[in-house]
This record gives structure tokens, C-alpha cells and sequence, in this order.
């Protein structure tokens, strides 16, 4: 399965910020959206995900060359500040999650997914409000387990977390990773190398991708930097 | 040094033009449709910036003008009007025009400048502007504040000098002309000199150099309490002579000087630090007020309470929102529900206690028995001793509306409505969160959710709908009973459903245009044009008299079809607008 973008184009008054995106994402991998503050990579997933309209072009989903409409439920989305039901309770949310997706048959029980995302117990059953930034994250990267879309975008998920949760929810990604397409934006390079299958740049409000055999090399962040810089100074 | 102070001061009107000129430019490119076209190059034009710049300086001086004038000017027209009042009086015997003129002046001039410097002493208040300059464009503190305070006294000794105009029309002498310019100067020096007293020693003792509240109401209570102390002794004749006042101010110029040299001693340091301790956050107080963030009083949510398990999904959903938001979406109706029982209450009580009073207990209780019974099986209030009187003419009125009017049952019904409320609470507390996540975008599922919503509304709503209604019958039972007992039945039902039209209208809105930001405020063109559509709608609706039973029948029609046409409405276009507005 393939997730396919053709011509996508957005922008805000006089500022294009996705200049016609073509590119073609395949399942199975992690890619690294990279680009710096302000590139669009928030643009570029809120338009996916239809939070935003686009001015033109086309995005679906492809198998054995036919064509399937993208809708809501293909996607999952991690935002970068994670907003959570504020009334209810780790345990409770879950179960509403679990009852709202009734197309989906969870093969654990809550408590044992609350153990997989390493969700201590004496969060489960406080309010969502008083939950940490990382636990809140966790959270978000439960329900696109539980849901387990065919499209995950996952913008900046790893931002402002702490080292510990940072690597657990490395983990999360990578053991997530078969049977859907993940795209994870990211302005950190190092983060992109080190958990991501293929580099896409974000570039002139185009995605430019980075050759995966390059991932071991050495050359490859100046590369990058130059790439980034080069989209620096044309703006 | 001159030099310096003008190089310092132009620094800070660039900072107050770039500052001005871009917030300006920023709050016109968020007006609605106006902003779209304005582009962001319009923040780089250079000559907007300058006719921006002229305009700043004309602003400022017109300001100086009519502050001083306000001020000053008022003085000296008033000591005009109390020469020739105080002609009269003892105290005015053998003065000239020219010296009683001075001494009323003068004094009125004293109170007022020792008022207003008590109130309003600057130099080391640290607004945004200072802040900027020191704190963030490391700018020296001394040179800025000394700057500013000259800049300012300069101001008040030319709009003072143009304010003496209207004394020297009024015919007084050159001094008080010249004088009083310079003595405002001196009491200034003297004010601020004595704030850099209190700093140092509040430095030696380590203490904060936080301007004192309690000590600020202290001195707002000696102006209050002076003010109509003043008017009193003036209305009395009474004045603290001439050369009382030229000690006075002799002795203010005196501790001018002190106060001068006070503040050319002051450590930089102090400068900096006093600043430091007196950051007015002005722009930031000023949007905070402009946008104004009404999250707080949604976000009192406690875990209490459990929903019992037999809910699934989104039922599981509503009442754990209800369970938890119960405050906030039944007090206002409760509130309604109970003001509406007890003035009824009061009011049968008020009657019953009357008729105790006049016909004995036996007749009372026979009364109150026999009106419940016909109360019960819709009939009509039926008494010989105290009949309805046939000539009361509220009560006809009040008979006319529950009997013919009821669509006026709308009035109350929207002011005890709280689905507005509600909504706002779904969005900020709830759909806010949930808008990301691609299940709840689902037309089938949104639409779910529409259902049990609605649902809820109606419950929250329909308690004061029903007081409205019982309180229509007791006006028809009371005025003669009605025509046919299911009028009775249909008073209610049309109070239920106009309750149902008017939530109904609010939650369609809402899920149509999704019109809230995540600070609750309302930021959707349509949202507000349907909102005033729906009053002016609502407004000629209920001027239109029928009769109960034909509105009830004709409602029930309506609020069916309605039904059906938000159901689609919403299934059909909430899933393209259900989205976070920042």
C-alpha cells in the first residue's frame, strides 16, 4: 500500500507555503519529515488531515494500483501539544475510545495497553488535566495503537518530552511501524537518523527525499544542513 | 547633556513608533475580510511609518494640550469665579483683584499638584516600553529615566505655560504665569526625589522596591478625603492666606532642589533595579483584556462520580460530561426553575394566608381542598367567598397571554436556556481535544454524538420550560379555568417544545459553525449573523397570538420537521467545519 500526494498546494494570503507537493509514501516505514520552524510541516499534516483546506491537489491511498479514497479513519494524528478530554480519566477515555472504534477488536485488555505505553498505575484512573505533557503524549500514541490506522502522522512527538519517555516512545514508533505508513515530522536531525527508515526534506514548500542508503554516511547532515540553509537563504 | 537626553529620547520614539505602527498594522490584518487583503509588507513601508510617526506627535501634543488645559486651565477659570464670589466675604476685604486672584489660584493650584503627585508618581514605574529598552535592548536605566522625567517636565512647563493664557485673560499677575510652571517643576523634583529616598533605604534594608499598595491607598484615601474637605472650606469663605501659601511653595522649592540633587545622586544600579522591581506589563494587561480568556471557569472539573457501565461509547461519553459539569450546565436553569416556584409560591401563599385571615381555618381548608381537586382534574378556581374578580385587569392580561399568547413563553425560555453555555463547555472541555482524532470527524459518528446532545439539552432545559408551563395553568386555572381541559396539557407541551426549538437552534448552530477559539470566544462571521437572524426571528415570532392547542399541534409539526432538516444538516456539513479555531 502506498500513501500518494499529487500537486499539493497551500497557502496562507500572499505566503505559499506548500508549493505542489508530489510524493509517494510506502507502508511499512518510518519517514522523517524534516524542516525547519516554519517550514509547514504542521501545514502539511493539518491539510492530510483536513483540519485545514487545501487551494489544490490531491492526496489517497494506493493498492495494486487502485486508488482508495483517504478518509478520516485511515488517519491517525499525534499532535506536538497533546489535548486530551479534560473531564475524564486515563481508564475512562480508553474505554470510550475502545466502544467509539467498534471495527476494532483490542487484543489486550486496558490495563495491559496502560503497561505496554508504560503508563504508571496511579496515573490510570486520575483526570486527563492532570496528566504530564509526556503522559498526555503517550496517551495519543495509545489510541493510534488501539485504532491502528493505515496513516500515521505524528508531528514533533518527541518535542519538550524527557529522555526517558523520549526513548520509550521511540521504541512505541518503531514497534508500530508494519502494516502502515508513519511519517514523523521533526526539526531535529539527529532524532530523524536515528529513528527513521527514509529523510524527507521539507524544501521550498516541496518534499525532497534523502536516499536511504545515505543514512550510515557521515556526509549526510552537512548535506542536509546545506539543503536546509540553501531553503534559507532563496527565502 | 542635552545632547544625550535628545539621543536618548529619540530611541525611545522610535520604540514607541515601530511598537505602534506594528500593532497597529497587526490588529488590522485580524479584521475580518479587511485583514485578508492587507499585505505583510505593509509592516516594512516607510513612509506609512512616518505619516504613523506625525501622527504619534500630534497625538501626544493634542494630549498635553487638553490634559494641561483640563487641568490647569480649569484652575485659573475657576479662581476667576471665586474672585467675585469671595468679594462678598469678609476674608476679601482690602485685597486687590490681582493679589485675591493669585491667593484663590494659588491655593486651588497647591491642592491640586500635591494631590495629583501623590497619586502619580512615575519615574520609576517600568512600563513595557521601559522594559523593552533596559531589560531586552540593555539600554542604561539612569539615562532613560532621567530622559523620560525631563521630557515630561518639559511637557508640563510648555502645556502649563500655554494653559497660563486663560489666567492672563483672566487677569493675573506675570508671576503666577511664570510661577506656577516652575513650581509644578519643583514639586515634581521634590516627588520623585522623595521615591528615590524611599529606594535607597528600602536598598540598605534589603527590602523589595516594589511600589507599596497599602501605602498607595493610603495616599488615594488622603486625596478622597481632601477633595470635599477643600470644596467645603471654600463654600465657607474660608482661605489659608497668601503668604501662608508663598512659604508653602517656597518651601516645596526648597525640597525641589533637594529632591534634584536626591535623584543625581541615585546609583544607576538603584535605577535598574527599581525598575526591576515595577514591571507594568501594559501591552500584555491590554491583550490579555482584548482576547480575553474565558477557559477558567470551565476548567472546575473534580473526579467525582461514576457512570454505570451499561453506557457504551458516545452515551458513555455525555454522561460522564454531564457527571462531571453539573454546576455549569444545571445551575442557571435550576435557578430560573426555583426563582419561577418561589414567586408563585409566595403568591398562593400570600392569597391562602389572606383568606385564612378573613374567613377562619374551616374555610380556608375547605377553599385550598376543593381548588386542588379541580385543579387536579382541570377545572377552574371555584369560590363564593372570594371569587375571581372579573375587573383585575393584570390578571385578564396575564390570562390573555396563557391563553392566547404562548409563543411570549419564548422571553423566559431564552433567558433560562443554557445550551449557549453548554456548548462552550463541549468545545473547550471536550471537542476540543477530540477534533484531531479521525473518529470523531465521522459524519455517522458526529452525527451520534448530535443526537445524544440534543438530547441532553432538552433535559437540562426542559426544567424551567415546565415551571413556565404549570405557571401558565395556574394563571388559567385561577382566571376562570380553559375552554377545554387539554388546554391545560397543551400550555405544557408548547412551553416543552419551543424549549426544544430554541436549544435545538443553539446546538445546530454551534455543530454547523463550530464558532468557539480555544479561549472560547466566538470567531465565526456566520456564527453571529445566524445568532442575530435567530433574534430578529424570534423577536416578530412572538408577538403572534394562537391559540394553545392549534400551537401545540403546529409545533409538534415544526419541531418534527426540524429535527429531520438539523439531522441532515449536520451529518452533511459538521464533519467540514467540526475543527479547532485558534
Amino acid at each position: 500500500m502506498e500513501f500518494v500526494i499529487d500537486g499539493l498546494i497551500k497557502s496562507y494570503g500572499s505566503k505559499k507555503v506548500l508549493k505542489g507537493i508530489d510524493y509517494t509514501f510506502e507502508d511499512g516505514k518510518i519517514y522523517g519529515l524534516l524542516g525547519r520552524n516554519g517550514s509547514g510541516k504542521t501545514t502539511f499534516f493539518n491539510c492530510i488531515n483536513g483540519d485545514i483546506d487545501i487551494d489544490s491537489g490531491s492526496f489517497y491511498l494506493k493498492d495494486n494500483d487502485e486508488k482508495i479514497a483517504l478518509k478520516p479513519e485511515d488517519i491517525g494524528y499525534l499532535v506536538s501539544t497533546p489535548t486530551v478530554p479534560e473531564f475524564m480519566t486515563g481508564r475512562e477515555f480508553l474505554k470510550f475510545f475502545i466502544e467509539v472504534h467498534d471495527e476494532v477488536t483490542p487484543d489486550k485488555t486496558i490495563d495491559e495497553y496502560f503497561d505496554y505505553m508504560m503508563i504508571p498505575e496511579d496515573d490510570r484512573d486520575r483526570l486527563l488535566k492532570d496528566y504530564s505533557h509526556g503522559t498526555k503524549n503517550k496517551m495519543q500514541m495509545l489510541l493510534n495503537i488501539i485504532s491502528s490506522p493505515r496513516l500515521v502522522l505524528l508531528d514533533e512527538p518527541l518535542t519538550s518530552l524527557d529522555v526517558i519517555i523520549a526513548e520509550e516512545m521511540k521504541n512505541v514508533i518503531r514497534a508500530q511501524k508494519e502494516g502502515s505508513i508513519t511519517i514523523f515530522s521533526t526539526h531535529l536531525l539527529d532524532v530523524a537518523v536515528d529513528l527513521c527508515d527514509q529523510i524527507v526534506l521539507l524544501n521550498h514548500g516541496k518534499l525532497e527525499p534523502i536516499d536511504k542508503n545515505d543514512l550510515g554516511n557521515s556526509d549526510l547532515k552537512e548535506r542536509i544542513i546545506a539543503a536546509l540553509k540553501e531553503q534559507t537563504d532563496d527565502q | 547633556m542635552i545632547s544625550e537626553y535628545l539621543r536618548t529620547l529619540s530611541h525611545v520614539f522610535k520604540m514607541r513608533g515601530i511598537v505602534g505602527y506594528n500593532g497597529l498594522v497587526y490588529a488590522l490584518k485580524r479584521l475580518p475580510l479587511i485583514g485578508k487583503i492587507i499585505p505583510d509588507r505593509l509592516y516594512a513601508t516607510k513612509e506609512l511609518k512616518a505619516v504613523y510617526l506625525v501622527y504619534r506627535i500630534l497625538k501626544e501634543s493634542f494630549l498635553m494640550f487638553i490634559g494641561k488645559i483640563l487641568g490647569l486651565g480649569i484652575i485659573y477659570a475657576a479662581a476667576m469665579v471665586l474672585k467675585s464670589v469671595y468679594r462678598n466675604y469678609e476674608y476679601a476685604q482690602g485685597m486687590s483683584d490681582s493679589i485675591l486672584y493669585s491667593n484663590i489660584a494659588l491655593f486651588l493650584f497647591l491642592a491640586y499638584s500635591l494631590a495629583g503627585t501623590l497619586l502619580n508618581t512615575n519615574m520609576f514605574r517600568c512600563t513595557t516600553e521601559k522594559e523593552y529598552m533596559v531589560f531586552m535592548l540593555r539600554m542604561d536605566a539612569k539615562k532613560l529615566n532621567d530622559a523620560l522625567f525631563v521630557y515630561d517636565l518639559a511637557k508640563l512647563v510648555i502645556g502649563y505655560l500655554l494653559a497660563g493664557i486663560v489666567a492672563i485673560i483672566c487677569g493675573a499677575p506675570v508671576f503666577v504665569w511664570l510661577g506656577f510652571p516652575l513650581l509644578a517643576v519643583f514639586i515634581k523634583l521634590f516627588a520623585a526625589g522623595a521615591l528615590a529616598f524611599f529606594y535607597e533605604i528600602k536598598h540598605k534594608h534589603n527590602r523589595s522596591m516594589k511600589r507599596n499598595i497599602g501605602f498607595y491607598t493610603v495616599k488615594l484615601s488622603i486625596a478622597m478625603i481632601s477633595a470635599p474637605l477643600l470644596f467645603i472650606v471654600l463654600m465657607n469663605g474660608g482661605l489659608i492666606s497668601f503668604n501662608i501659601l508663598i512659604m508653602i511653595s517656597a518651601l516645596l522649592v526648597i525640597f525641589g532642589i533637594w529632591g534634584y540633587f536626591k535623584l543625581k545622586m541615585l546609583d544607576p544600579f538603584l535605577h535598574r533595579k527599581a525598575l526591576q522591581d515595577n514591571i507594568v506589563r501594559i501591552e500584555a494587561a491590554e491583550y490579555k483584556r482584548r482576547s480575553k480568556d474565558n477557559t477558567r471557569s470551565f476548567k472546575k472539573i473534580k473526579a467525582v462520580g461514576n457512570v454505570s457501565s451499561s453506557k457504551k461509547g458516545f452515551e458513555y461519553l455525555n454522561a460522564l460530561f454531564v457527571r462531571r459539569h453539573r454546576g455549569m450546565l444545571y445551575v442557571k436553569p435550576l435557578i430560573f426553575t426555583l426563582t419561577v416556584a418561589a414567586i408563585t409560591g409566595l403568591y398562593i401563599y400570600s392569597n391562602i394566608r389572606e383568606y385564612y385571615v378573613r374567613f377562619g381555618s374551616d374555610n380556608c381548608l375547605n377553599m385550598v381542598l376543593n381548588n386542588l381537586k379541580n385543579l387536579l382534574l382541570m377545572k377552574r378556581y371555584d369560590d363564593n367567598l372570594l371569587p375571581f374578580d372579573k375587573e383585575d385587569t393584570f390578571m385578564l392580561f396575564l390570562r390573555w397571554l396563557s391563553e392566547r399568547h404562548l409563543l411570549a413563553l419564548l422571553i423566559p425560555i431564552s433567558l433560562s436556556d443554557n445550551t449557549f453555555k453548554s456548548t462552550q463547555a463541549m468545545y473547550i472541555n471536550c471537542d476540543n481535544s477530540l477534533m484531531t482524532l479521525s473518529f470523531f470527524k465521522q459524519p455517522k459518528k458526529i452525527l451520534e454524538l448530535f443526537d445524544i446532545r440534543l438530547r441532553q439539552m432538552f433535559k437540562i432545559n426542559m426544567i424551567p420550560a415546565i415551571a413556565y408551563g404549570v405557571v401558565a395553568d395556574l394563571i388559567l386555572f385561577y382566571s376562570g379555568g380553559a375552554d377545554h381541559p387539554l388546554y391545560f396539557i397543551a400550555t405544557i407541551f408548547v412551553s416543552l417544545l419551543l424549549c426544544l426549538l430554541y436549544s435545538m437552534t443553539d446546538l445546530l448552530l454551534y455543530y454547523l459553525f463550530q464558532p468557539f477559539t480555544t479561549t472560547v470566544n466566538v470567531k465565526s462571521g456566520a456564527y453571529m449573523i445566524f445568532s442575530v437572524v435567530k433574534w430578529i426571528f424570534y423577536s416578530m415570532v412572538f408577538w403572534i397570538p394562537c391559540r394553545s392547542d392549534i400551537l401545540a399541534v403546529i409545533l409538534i409539526v415544526i419541531d418534527y420537521l426540524y429535527i429531520i432538516a438539523a439531522r441532515k444538516l449536520v451529518y452533511r456539513y459538521a464533519p467540514r467545519t467540526w475543527r479547532i479555531k485558534s
